[in-house]
This record gives structure tokens, sequence and C-alpha cells, in this order.
């Protein structure tokens, strides 16, 4: 059983954002890169499958300024093996999910595994694109928005998740794409030794057959959330805050 | 006949002694090695001093005076001891050569009263004063001892009595006793009577010695034998510098403790010295906030688990260390203040093995959820605050100045900021001040900008060995490109990792902390302060600056020199009371601790009555008080002044 995992690095939104110049995009000169929260349970989930079925994990990243740590990462936390896929930054125009998804489909193809799981999600998918983009290239079933997922000879049984608390189960053929929500645990802490012990690992490359799609669409302005108006703080005693409080509500309208 | 019978009881119970202890003893020869018999001087007087003057003993003055007694009386009466076995085994045999009828005999008298007062005030103290360090030692076995040993002077004492009555005549130098043989006398007791008394009491004396031999190996009396070895096997490293794991024997050993073997043979002497004292209990910020760890408990958890994993004692011998002896909240509870330790008669060293398990869970990948948060952030942006790198100097954005680039050019002083007084907002504010004012002073200096990592010295402490290494072999790396003479940080934590724990990755640098600079500018004159508005305040000692690395001094003067007046809380210096955030506890879920430590502190604070000011010489400490000041509201009545915010108040 082999399972191939993408990892994705995006910026960290929690800190203060600039736009770029041309107004379409953050700037991405002074954030950081963490490695995408979902594509984290996709990985805890590909180790557990490891744990409970004896399966051999791959973690494949696109090569990108931290791509080599992130992936240290994955085999620190019980990856089998590790590769970048090689992109000449200056060649590419977009990182979208449509973009890299012929490179992920040629790794996928190259590396011929029987599961592929990527995070349902990232800050560059929000659509949840590139599972539904793998399955396309790759011709396999493909599943999304998955919270469980159990295999079996030639088989899958995954449970997909909707909106106020129900879920279906289904099972599917291998290969399948999974695109995952939360894996069956959290992802796990992986100590510091585990990462000292691999810090002079070199991560390879996996030269793939494929190239960037185009874009279809592409964004035209991007802007920061409006902050003109902040919180207002009573000052006082509980008498006057309150009485501050009454007052405010009636002026809009809550109360008579 | 009698002689026989003497030989054949104080051999067997010399052999069931001897076999009691082995059992005990013999998990040392299997555990891991650990490096203390260098500097056999050092050890040895350090560990004679501490015996001889009860240094520790006697910071507890009712106990420590107690046990001095006692522990001298045991050994005058040692020569009693010997006398009655000697002139037993070997007929014949007698101390009277040597003054054993004279001043032998004097002081053999003296110190039995002595022994008798002592044991009063330790079963008074045990039984009537009931100090809270008591919960949870066995009171079984000390009043056992106290019986034991009562009974051993009690009968030595008819021994010598009834021996006078039998002289017919008072004995010269045994005032204690003759007195007591005018009281037998006064009972009837003729010379005949007396003959047959005498006997009794010396069989009597022997066998509740013998008796006492037997019960001592399983009992906390087990200290009379094996305390001063633990004092003299003691680490002689520095405070602040933590025992690395044990090395790995093999390619498949871990390195972590998951057994009783895994630990170092010290690790276990030090539980078999424990005498339930109870001393670091009543100093241990988590036991007093109420979370689930006292270290005396932990030391004897694990040495019962130690015993019951021997079968030495009954239980579940397969009962695992962590979650089974010790469970992993009891682990997670500890700031590794080191109060216990500073504290402990017998230096038994808690905090190393409460980090040795964390080592073992984390290794595992056992982490709470919001610990597991700020690690991972550690691991990838190098601060707990998961802030990028580049954002570490954002703090310099509002200062008057741009402060060099320690990596580009050389300065005399660089400055490691530490991640609270670089990323927090509230202790940014104080990070700018400090900034000013050796710009003021025209200090040359400058700061490592996105260069700087986390020192390691919390993460060291939560377990991450690994990660330790990773971030401060990242700072070794930096300052070795860069030139400068000292290093200064406003940060405790930050400095005990560069001065303390560096060393042993081969980095050694002369650091200071920011009260010393400070003062020391004041000093020289390039900062001039108004003394007229000095204000009554009391003042916190950080655990890494002041227990870790007895820097008492440097604030206090400080402080002396900007004219304010110090109150000084109850436990100040050595004895001060951690606020809760070491060890990592700062980033962990604080809902263990019933009342936080901080506000434990503030309360304490505020009973001084006349103090304005609580100050402060730690980022970590102005986030804990200043909340713990806002949790209790009592910010009327007391607020946090760093020691930058005093100066900077002073010289403006």
């Amino acid at each position: 059983m082999k399972i191939v995992v993408i990892q994705r690095l995006e910026p960290v939104l929690t800190e203060e954002l600039e736009l770029s110049d041309d107004g379409r995009d953050i700037d991405r000169e002074w954030i950081g890169f963490a490695l995408n929260q979902f594509d984290d349970q996709a990985l805890e989930q590909a180790v557990l499958l490891k744990e409970s079925n004896g399966a051999t994990v791959t973690a494949i990243a696109i090569e990108d300024e931290g791509s080599d740590k992130m992936l240290k990462n994955a085999l620190a936390r019980g990856a089998d093996a590790a590769f970048q896929i090689p992109l000449d930054a200056d060649d590419v125009e977009s990182r979208s999910s449509r973009a890299l998804a012929p490179l992920y489909a040629a790794a996928i193809r190259t590396l011929a595994p029987d599961l592929v799981l990527v995070g349902i999600l990232s800050n560059s998918d929000l659509y949840g694109e590139l599972a539904p983009y793998l399955g396309a290239h790759t011709g396999w079933p493909q599943i999304s928005a998955v919270t469980e997922v159990r295999l079996a000879a030639g088989k899958a049984t995954v449970r997909q998740e909707y909106a106020g608390g129900r879920a279906a189960r289904f099972e599917v053929d291998t290969p399948v794409i999974i695109g995952l929500q939360t894996a069956m645990q959290p992802p796990r802490y992986v100590a510091g030794s585990k990462l000292r012990d691999l810090l002079k690992v070199q991560i390879p490359e996996l030269e793939v057959d494929g190239a960037p799609s185009a874009d279809m669409s592409h964004g035209t302005t991007l802007a920061l959330p409006d902050q003109s108006a902040g919180a207002v703080m009573f000052d006082g005693d509980a008498d006057d805050i309150a009485t501050s409080i009454h007052n405010l509500l009636k002026e809009k309208g809550f109360v008579q | 006949m009698q002689t026989m019978l003497l030989w054949l009881v104080t051999v067997g119970a010399l052999a069931v002694f001897a076999r009691r202890f082995w059992l005990r003893l013999a998990p040392l020869s299997r555990a891991r090695a650990a490096n203390r018999t260098d500097q056999p001087m050092e050890r040895l007087t350090g560990a004679l001093a501490d015996i001889g003057l009860h240094r520790r003993l006697l910071r507890f003055t009712w106990s420590g005076v107690l046990h001095f007694m006692i522990f001298t009386s045991f050994l005058v009466l040692s020569t009693a001891i010997l006398q009655a076995f000697g002139s037993g085994l070997f007929p014949g045999f007698s101390l009277a050569v040597i003054g054993g009828d004279t001043w032998i005999a004097l002081l053999q008298d003296i110190f039995a009263l002595l022994m008798l007062i002592g044991l009063a005030m330790a079963a008074w103290q045990r039984f009537v004063r009931k100090p809270a360090r008591f919960v949870g030692s066995k009171t079984g076995d000390a009043t056992l001892i106290y019986l034991l040993a009562g009974g051993i002077v009690l009968t030595m004492l008819l021994e010598f009595a009834t021996a006078i009555v039998m002289s017919g005549a008072p004995h010269a130098w045994r005032p204690v006793s003759t007195v007591l043989s005018h009281l037998l006398i006064g009972t009837g007791m003729t010379a005949q009577s007396a003959s047959t008394a005498h006997l009794v009491f010396f069989w009597l004396h022997i066998l509740i010695i013998l008796t006492f031999l037997i019960y001592i190996p399983g009992s906390k009396h087990r200290h009379m034998m094996l305390a001063a070895f633990n004092l003299y096997f003691r680490p002689l490293t520095p405070k602040g510098q933590l025992p690395p794991p044990p090395t790995k024997l093999a390619e498949a050993d871990t390195g972590t403790v998951e057994t009783y073997q895994d630990f170092t043979w010290k690790d276990l002497l030090d539980t078999l010295s424990c005498t339930e004292c109870g001393r670091c209990q009543s100093v241990c910020p988590a036991y007093a906030a109420g979370a689930p760890l006292s270290p005396k408990s932990l030391i004897m958890d694990l040495r019962d688990g130690l015993l019951t994993h021997e079968g030495v004692i009954d239980g579940d011998a397969h009962l695992p260390i962590i979650g089974g002896a010790i469970s992993q909240e009891t682990l997670w509870s500890c700031t590794t203040c080191r109060a216990c330790m500073e504290v402990c008669p017998v230096h038994i060293e808690h905090v190393p093995k409460i980090v040795q398990l964390r080592r073992t869970m984390v290794e595992d990948g056992a982490l709470e959820p919001m610990l597991q948060t700020a690690m991972t952030n550690f691991q990838s942006q190098g601060n707990s605050f998961g802030k990028p790198a580049k954002q570490r100097a954002r703090w310099t954005k509002d200062l008057s100045f741009k402060p060099k680039d320690a990596r580009n050019e050389p300065v005399d002083i660089l400055w490691f900021v530490g991640d609270f007084a670089s990323f927090d907002t509230r202790a940014q504010e104080l990070t700018r001040m400090v900034a000013e004012l050796l710009h003021k002073a025209g200090v040359d200096f400058g700061i490592l900008y996105d260069g700087e990592r986390n020192s390691g010295n919390d993460v060291r402490r939560v377990g991450d060995e690994g990660l330790f290494e990773l971030l401060a072999q990242q700072n070794i790396d930096t300052l070795a490109g860069c030139t400068f003479n000292r290093i200064m940080t406003t940060d405790p934590h930050s400095l005990n990792a560069l001065k303390s724990e560096y060393p042993a990755l081969g980095a050694n640098y002369d650091v200071m902390h920011y009260a010393q600079l400070l003062l020391d500018l004041i000093k020289a004159g390039k900062l001039t302060p108004r003394t007229d508005a000095g204000l009554t305040v009391t003042y916190h000692d950080p655990c890494y600056l002041g227990r870790y690395n007895g820097g008492f001094d440097a604030p206090r003067d400080l402080m002396a020199a900007l004219g304010h007046t110090l109150k000084e809380m109850p436990r100040n210096r050595e004895n001060s009371f951690c606020c809760g955030a070491g060890g990592g506890r700062i980033w962990m879920d604080d809902v263990v601790f019933k009342e936080r430590p901080s506000e434990n502190r503030i309360k304490e604070a505020l009973e001084l009555g006349e103090i304005t000011h609580f100050v402060v010489s730690c980022p970590k400490d102005v986030v804990m008080y200043t909340a713990a000041i806002q949790n209790l509201g009592v910010g009327d009545r007391l607020a946090v002044r760093d020691l930058a915010e005093l100066v900077t108040l002073s010289v403006a």
C-alpha cells in the first residue's frame, strides 16, 4: 500500500498584512509561511494509516522557500520518503491550484500510489479545487470533505461530512484522491530531536514530466478589511457602564 | 551463654539489615551512569559543611534545632552503643581507658537528655504544630522512629541508673542517671533487684537497637545512612545547567526514561535519601496553587514505584512511571523554579527528574494542546508567538534612533532581546525604554534583528532537547559571526541559557542582566537619576535571575540608587516565590492552578501595606503580574513597575 500526501506552505494570515504594489495580492516579502493546516491533517491521517495498515507514506511539495524544511518535518512525523517537485520561480506566473495541478498529477503518476491525501482547502485553494483537479488529471476517483479514511485491499472506506452534523460513508476503488478535512486524531507533536537528526538530510527532487497550466481567471483587486470603526470602551463603575450600554442600545434602537 | 546469645542476635540482625538494605540499593547498580565522582575535595568539604553546620536544615528553625540536637546526640550516644555491644560481645572490652567512666559518661548523660528533648520537640512538631509540609508524609513511620529512638535512650539511662543503684553510690560523671537512680530507689528498688533490672534493661537496649537497625532500610530513616552520600554526589555544574538526556547505550536506545533503570543511579539514590520532611512541598508554587504536584510526593512516588517494581513492596510491578506512578498533569505542573532543590536538606534534584520524564513525553508526542501550539511555533518560526523572524525587531520602529545590527558591525554590548521583550506589546514598551536609556548613556550596543532565535531555556525545560539544541546552535552560530565584548539581556530566561546552558555546548560569553548595566551606567555618571521622588516599593526576584544565577543585589542597588525604599516581601531572594510562568508553564493552560501563583504573590505584596509599586526585572513578570493585579482588581492599590520604567522616570 502506497500513500502520497501533498504538503503546501501558505502565508500566515494572522499577521499584519500589506498589499502588493499592483493591489492584486498580499505582499509576501515580510510575511511568514507555514504548513497549511489541512495538509497537516492529511499528513497525520497518512501516518495513522501507515501505523494501522503498514503503508508507506511519501510526502511531496512544490519547491519553494522553506519547502525542504516542511518536508523534513513530514519525515520526522513519520513519512517514509519526501520529494520536492522543482519549479523555476521565474517561469511561473501563478501558484494557483489550477496552475500547479499538472505538476502534482505528474508526480502522482510517477509515484503510482494507492491513495493520495491532500488538505481540503488552503489560503490559495479556497474552494477546495486541488483534489478535483488532480482527479481530472489522473482520471482517478476523487472525494472531498472527508473526515475518516479506512483502507482494505483495493478499497477505501471514507466518511464525508455535510452541514448540520450529517455524514455519508462511501466505498471507493483505489487508487483514489482524497481531499481531507480532518484526520482521525489531531496532528501529533514531533520532538525536536527528530528534526535535529534530519538537519543534514537533503530532500531529493522528483523530476516530473509536466508544466504549470495557465489560469483561467485572476483577481483584479484585493482590499484589506475596513478598520475605520473600532470598539468603544466604557469607563467608570458598574452603574455608569450599565447606563452607557443602555443609552447606546436605545440610541441604536435595540430597546425602547 | 549471654555472650553467645548476643553474638547470635547481633549477627542475625546485621544480616537481615544488610539484606534489606541491599534489596533497595541493588537497582542503583543497574541504573544509568552519572558522572558524580569529580572534584572529590569540593564534594567532601561541601557535604561536611552542610552536615556539620546544618546549613539548609536551620532555615526552618524549630526543625533545624531539633534535628541538630538529635543528630549530635546520636553521634555522642554511639559511644554508648559501642560500649554496650563491645562489652557484651568481647568480655573485658571497655571505653573506661579513654574516659568511658568520666568525661564520655558525662557527655552521654547530657546528650541522652538532649536526645529526649529533641524527640519530644519532633513529636510536638508532628502531632501538635502539624505544619502543612507533612501532608502526604508517612506519620506511622515517623512515630515508630520516635518510639524506637526514645526507647534506646531510655533503656540506656535505666541501665546506667540501675548500675548506680547496684553500686550504692552516686556516679559523679552521670548526673542524669544518678537522679534517675534516686527515683528508682524511691520506688523501692534494692541493689539486688537492681541487678536483675540492669540485665533486663541491657537486653532491652540491645534489642531495641537491633530492631531499629533492621527497621531503618525500609524507613525514611534510611537517610541516616544515605544522606551523606547524596550530599557528596550532589551536582557541581551551574545551577542553571540541566543535565543532558542519558547517553544512548545502543542505536535502538531512545535516551528517554521509560523504566526505573533508565534513570541514573543518582536519581534513584535521591529517591531513597528522601526524608519526607516536606520542605520542598512548602515552597513549591505549583503545590501552593493547588496543582497536582508536590515535589515531595513526586520523589516518594518514584521511590515507592521503584521498590514496587523491584518487588520489595507490594503493588503492581509493571505500573509505568508516566501515567502510572506519576501522572502527566503532575509533570506538566512544574514551573522549574528550583525552590524545592534550593531548600532540600539532602540536595535531592527534583527538577531534572521532572524534565527527564517530560523529555519522554515529548518524544512520544504527548503534549497538551496549548503547549503543542507554542512548541510548533518554535519549530516553524523560532519563537513562541509564531511570528515571522522578520518581525522580531519591529519594536525598534518607534525608537528615536536605529540600533546597530550586531551582525554587521562590532559593538561593545550585544543585546540579546528575547521573545517576550521583542513580541509582547506590553513588554515592547519596556524594551524601547531600555534602548533609549542605553542610547542616552552613549552605550555602544547592537541587536541581532531577525538573526535572533528564542534562547531555548524554557524549551529545554519543557523537555524538547532536540529543539533546544537547534535553537541554541542557531544562536551560537549567529553570535560566532558577531564582534562584541559582552552580552546584555533584560530576560532572565535568556540570561540563564546564555550564561549557564550554552557553555555545555562549547559557547562561553560574558552575560549580564540589564539591572547590572543600568546600575553601572548610573555609577559611572552616564545616567543621572533624580533621587527626590522615591517610592516605597517591593521587589520580586525572578527565579532565573536570582535563585539560578545569584542576581539578587544589582536590582536592589539600582532601586536604592534611584532613591526608592524597598520593603521586602517575606519570600525574597533565594526564597522568592515563582510567578508561575517558568518551565514552559506560560504556554500551558493554567486551569490546573486553583489560585494562580502570580495572584498569591500579589496578595503577599499587598500584605506589606504601605507599598505602591511591585517592581519586576523580567519581561514575563511584567505580563504575569499585570494580569494578576487586573484579575484581583487591585489596580488602585498596586502597580507593576519594571526597573526600566523606574530608571526612565528618574532620568527623564
